[in-house]
């Protein structure tokens, strides 16, 4: 059901898309009509939005067109004012488009649905240019032009294709040989009614188009541009190539699941979850199946079998329920079974029919009896009674009547008492006294004894159930409370030591043809653990190139970026990423701006509506360092906040593929990663503001301090003190000093702030200096550089020395610290 | 007492100790008592409460304390050179004053600034304010009394008697008592009056006459120079000494500054508090007793009550058995509500029997 397609490609799929269920009760009517009823629905409600639907469409398309071969996409963009109407014209630089395929791209309206392909895609995004194509024939009555030139060929072609509103067919028009400048690629024209009042929307479309594409170069020319708008590439790397992947087992919904069953060739169960999901080999199959057994028949409790002392005796039952024979074989068979069904702690009536079988075969293999259906079943019955002690007494009874059951307080007791005593003993807490739990054991039994046939197979759900209703019986009853922490501890102990059943499971069409068995296949496809889907199909633009992207479109202070791993929704895997961008030119007043992104393709419109919004809302970004009036809704300041969703299936709000839609697991993603980015902006704004602090203190106590000296030695009457140590001791700082003593000079280097620090100190003389310690000296045309690499630890200092002769000059410089935690005297 | 060349040569060691501080490479610092209710502690020897050994540190390690160090450098500076010309000022001239400096982050943003660091000043340096010639505005305080004293006066020594010599305001005492000789007296005790209302009312009933009692008008807290003396009086005189207030918590802590110290001038508690100083009232047992006319306590009262019980300076057993009462019966009423018994009721009954039972009288 899933192909790779490219995206110049529109073939008919056979799973229907939403955009073509919509128009299948339409087909009656014309395209047009049809195009016009549902025109907001497709991005073309309004002429000023429907030029950026097409320039989106058209954008779309050509990036594309040029990544799928491998060329870094280079894109024109022009809108011009003919006449009453506007012409668009996009050119790109991809591989350039056949006659053949170009009524399949351009021509068919709603067709090609590229709806649950599973393969990350920016056709998910949109209808398809075909819908700008038929709004601009609608509005101009003009054709769509559309030249291409294929790589390798010298001359281009030039088409002019329609589309006929009444058999929605594309027509060729003109098909003849130009020329035109671009080694290679498509070129569309299109006319069309429309208007310049969404600039604001187009100029961002385009420009956020840039930030999500580092590696395309964009040029957008429109008539309120002086100059065209060009958007340079940032990288060369282009987004990894994407793989078509099939869903997975944890993604589909009840009616999808209903239709692959449907749909599919397999006969099995296991074949199908095979053939059609991805992460499923036979293991995991066998697992969901096991799954599927427990929810769909339920297990089959088990009980101890008999023990030697008991008076119930599986090899004479066996003995006593085969006829004819023989005495050997008949020996042999009962007490072949009767010796396995011993070794065995805990025994199903399924395992005991296995156990059977297994010793009719042996002893046939011995004797040359044969112990045939009838005779296996009958045994089976006799042992199964003498190992659950059921039935046994009944055959003895002498009023059969007694056999009722009920919670009337009866004096005799179940023969599973014993064994259901044992268990609820284990499993509840020792302060529960004996009393209560013979009588949950009592009334436990009696609702097992009533369960339907002689196997006790109940489903887990059925198990709650019944002993949820056997401790409000004996609460009631016998005033003995068995909390909830009791009860489940009570289904545990049973349910563990329940097995499936060895049924098969029900084929694939009788599932396809019941809802509730399908429902219960989900059911145990979801509770399975199954690895996630691989990720090889998403394409994420990499932390490093969200930020770049942003770099290149936002002169900031701070650039912050995050790749989630990633994660599934709905059997599609997705990945999201966020950019922030922070300070600089980006203008403070007013909430941040949010650039919102679906597989590579900017969203424009409806913004309040989208899951991205919501997330961005309910973050207390204060906590980070923006203002946030009322501590929720959108953080105000100089911030661009960039989030990327990557997926093979992008669930929007709507049709027009404008708006995320709020699905937890993306949101949560998204939260994650905006907030990985968020952390980071946290920690620069802290730092910067420290520093701003440390600045504004370094500015203050470096006026006061030098006039407290002055004043403090007017007083005294002596010579103004150097304060240099003390200032740079306030300011937790690392100050250098030069001390010169005859001809040792020192560099006193000490650190009085609280980390340790790791210092570059280049000190140039102008005479050749000598023995120095540590550190390293180059002659430079008659200027030594000294250079020491030394590691102060907080609180600590280092003495840096050499000679020289004379008296030459020094110049230092100090890297590795701050300049505003520096002070050199030197 | 410090002289005047003590007090500057004191200054100018503070400001030659941030001088060594700088030399050496260190960061300007001042060290005081920190000047909480939680650091004072009782003397035994001298029975008054004083700063105990907890210290704060005034240091330029940061914007504030920089700035405060500045101020402290400028304030020396002017002090030494008022010491040098034998001037005085007011705090509140040293306030203005400041402006006329040439740096602006020297000078006072408020009074209480200015006076703050002049109290940091005596407690670093030991010399009192009065010794560096700064002065309160004004003191309002007075005396009226059988006492006969020679004040030094710019103007050249008077001898004054304080009763004889004086108007119905009585003698104003001056903003250095310690310019004051005692010459004659035949005063019995010493009558300390919180408000000037009650101080009028008892000289006209002619209470110091008739009881050769020193009446000392306190005016609320009670200026230094009002419990200077007041401790003069008691040190040399040797009179008891005994205060009377209205009866509620801001009452008792006027007596307390006068008896025990006040917390902002601990370091100067030997100098001016009067530790045999007795309570009379109105104590909240008279106002259940002459059931006087009382207001009900508010928040604010009962805050400040129970603020005292943990006062060290409170914890007596009459004052815990006192404060307990009040907070009891929720009640306070002023010093002029003895005035419900008619206006001699308190000249003539209670003080009477008040004193004769503390065993003035």
């Amino acid at each position: 059901m899933v192909y790779r397609m490219t995206s110049f490609q529109s073939t008919i799929g056979d799973e229907e898309g939403i955009a073509e269920e919509l128009a299948e009760g339409q087909r009656e009517i014309s395209i047009a009509e049809f195009f016009e009823k549902n025109k907001h629905m497709l991005g073309f409600d309004s002429g000023a939005r429907g030029l950026v639907t097409a320039v989106k469409e058209a954008v779309d398309n050509a990036l594309d067109a040029t990544e799928e071969a491998g060329v870094p996409p280079d894109i024109y963009i022009e809108i011009e004012e003919v006449g009453d109407y506007y012409r668009l014209v996009i050119e790109d630089n991809g591989p350039g488009i056949t006659k053949e395929q170009l009524p399949k791209v351009f021509g068919k309206l709603l067709y090609g649905s590229r709806f649950h392909k599973r393969e990350q895609n920016r056709g998910q995004q949109g209808i398809g240019i075909s819908a700008a194509v038929l709004y601009s024939q609608l509005t101009s009555g003009q054709p769509a032009k559309i030249t291409s030139r294929p790589k390798g060929q010298s001359r281009a072609q030039y088409f002019e294709l329609i589309i006929d509103t009444d058999t929605n067919e594309p027509e060729i028009q003109a098909d003849e040989e130009t020329t035109w400048d671009r080694p290679h690629g498509t070129r569309i024209e299109l006319e069309m009614e429309a208007n310049m009042r969404a600039r604001q929307q187009l100029h961002d479309y385009v420009k956020h188009t840039a930030v999500v594409n580092p590696h395309a170069r964009i040029e957008l020319r429109e008539p309120g541009l002086d100059e065209p708008l060009k958007f340079e590439r940032a990288t060369d790397e282009l987004p990894a190539e994407t793989k078509e992947i099939r869903p997975h087992p944890h993604g589909v919904e009840l009616g999808s699941l209903i239709k692959m069953l449907e749909a599919t060739e397999s006969y099995s169960v296991s074949g199908f979850l095979q053939e059609e999901f991805t992460r499923v080999g036979k293991k995991t199959a066998d697992g969901v199946i096991d799954n599927f057994r427990d929810i769909y028949y339920g297990r089959e409790l088990s009980w101890s079998p008999p023990r030697t002392h008991d008076d119930r005796d599986v090899a004479s039952a066996v003995a006593d329920a085969v006829a004819n024979k023989g005495k050997d074989a008949t020996t042999a068979f009962a007490e072949g079974v009767a010796e396995t069904v011993s070794n065995n702690d805990r025994l199903t009536r399924s395992e005991l029919a296995e156990i059977v079988d297994n010793t009719a075969e042996t002893v046939e293999g011995d004797t040359s009896k044969t112990f045939g259906g009838t005779v296996r079943e009958n045994a089976v019955d006799a042992a199964w009674r003498a190992v659950t002690g059921l039935g046994a007494e009944e055959d003895a009874a002498a009023d059969p009547g007694e056999s009722d059951v009920g919670d009337a307080d009866e004096t005799e007791e179940s023969p599973l008492v014993p064994d259901v005593y044992a268990l609820v003993d284990e499993a509840t807490s020792t302060r529960k006294d004996d009393a209560a739990v013979q009588a949950m054991a009592e009334a436990l039994a009696r609702r097992f004894e009533n369960l339907d046939g002689d196997a006790f197979r109940i489903t887990r759900d059925d198990l709650d159930r019944l002993v949820a209703d056997a401790a409000s019986f004996v609460a009631e009853q016998r005033d003995a409370t068995f909390g909830e922490t009791a009860r489940e501890n009570v289904v545990e102990a049973f349910w563990s030591r329940a097995r499936t059943v060895p049924d098969d499971p029900p084929k694939v069409k009788s599932i396809a043809g019941d809802r509730d068995a399908a429902a219960d296949l989900l059911e145990a496809m979801r509770t399975t653990d199954i690895l996630a889907p691989p990720t090889d199909c998403l394409a994420p633009i990499t932390a490093e190139l969200v930020e770049a992207g942003l770099r290149k479109e936002y002169d900031a202070d701070f650039y912050a970026a995050a790749t989630r791993d990633a994660d599934v929704h709905g059997g599609d895997p997705f990945i999201v990423e966020a950019g922030i961008a922070y300070g600089g030119s980006i203008p403070s007043e007013g909430s941040v701006e949010l650039l919102r992104f679906a597989n590579r393709v900017p969203l424009v419109y409806q913004r309040g509506a989208c899951a991205t919004t919501d997330v961005i809302k309910q973050i207390g970004w204060r906590n980070y360092g923006l203002d946030q009036p009322g501590g929720s809704g959108m953080p105000n300041g100089p911030a661009v906040i960039s989030i990327h969703v990557a997926s093979t299936n992008v669930p929007f709000t709507s049709e027009s593929k404008d708006a995320l839609a709020n699905v937890p697991e993306i949101e949560d993603e998204i939260e994650l990663a905006v907030r990985e980015a968020a952390r980071e902006l946290k920690s620069f704004l802290n730092k910067r503001r420290s520093m701003q602090q440390r600045r504004e203190k370094q500015d203050v106590l470096g006026r006061i301090l030098p006039e407290m000296a002055d004043k403090v030695s007017e007083v005294t009457g002596r010579s103004r003190p150097d304060i240099d140590g003390a200032l740079a001791r306030i300011m937790n700082n690392v100050s250098v000093e030069r001390e010169v003593n005859g001809e040792t000079v020192t560099l006193v280097v000490e650190n009085h702030s609280d980390v340790n620090e790791a210092l570059e100190i280049t000190d140039i003389v102008s005479a050749e200096p000598t023995d120095l310690s540590d550190g390293t000296v180059v002659d430079m045309d008659g200027e030594w550089f000294v250079q020491w690499k030394p590691e102060v630890p907080s609180g600590d200092e280092r003495e840096l020395t050499y000679a020289v002769d004379g008296n030459p000059e020094f110049e230092v410089s100090v890297g590795g610290v701050e300049t505003e935690k520096l002070t050199v005297n030197a | 007492m410090t002289t005047e060349s003590d007090a500057r040569d004191e200054l100018i060691d503070l400001a030659a100790d941030f001088y060594d501080q700088f030399a050496a490479g260190d960061i300007p610092e001042m060290t005081l008592p920190t000047r909480t209710k939680s650091n004072i502690e009782y003397d035994e020897e001298s029975g008054v409460w004083t700063y105990g050994d907890r210290t704060s540190t005034r240091s330029a390690n940061s914007v504030r304390g920089a700035r405060k160090l500045l101020k402290a450098a400028y304030t020396i500076e002017f002090l030494a050179g008022q010491l040098d010309d034998d001037r005085s000022s007011t705090l509140r001239e040293l306030y203005y004053l400041s402006e006329s400096w040439d740096n602006d982050e020297a000078q006072f943003n408020s009074q209480d600034e200015s006076n703050d660091l002049v109290e940091d000043l005596e407690i670093v340096t030991g010399v009192t304010r009065e010794d560096f010639h700064m002065r309160p505005e004004e003191s309002g305080a007075k005396v009226m009394g059988p006492l006969q004293i020679r004040e030094q006066t710019n103007r050249g020594d008077r001898e004054i008697h304080c009763q004889l010599d004086v108007g119905q305001g009585g003698y104003q005492i001056p903003n250095n008592p310690d310019t004051i000789e005692f010459l004659d007296n035949d005063a019995e005790f010493v009558l300390c009056v919180e408000t000037g209302g009650m101080r009028d009312r008892l000289v006209e009933n002619g209470f110091d006459e008739a009881h050769d009692a020193l009446v000392v008008h306190l005016g609320g807290q009670p200026a230094r120079a009002t419990r200077r003396l007041t401790k003069r009086f008691r040190d040399e005189l040797d009179l008891p000494v005994v205060v009377f207030t209205d009866g509620d918590p801001w009452s008792y802590r006027i007596y307390g500054s006068v008896a025990y110290g006040s917390i902002k001038s601990a370091h100067l508690s030997k100098y001016l508090a009067t530790p045999e100083a007795k309570f009379i009232g109105i104590q909240p047992e008279d106002i259940v007793e002459y059931d006087l006319p009382s207001d009900p306590l508010s928040d604010s009262d009962v805050n400040a009550l129970e603020s005292e019980l943990e006062d060290p300076r409170f914890q007596t057993d009459y004052w815990e058995e006192q404060i307990e009462l009040q907070l009891d019966i929720g009640k306070k009423s002023e010093q002029q509500s003895l005035a419900s018994r008619g206006l001699d009721f308190v000249t003539d009954t209670y003080l009477p029997e008040r004193l004769g039972e503390m065993g003035v009288l």
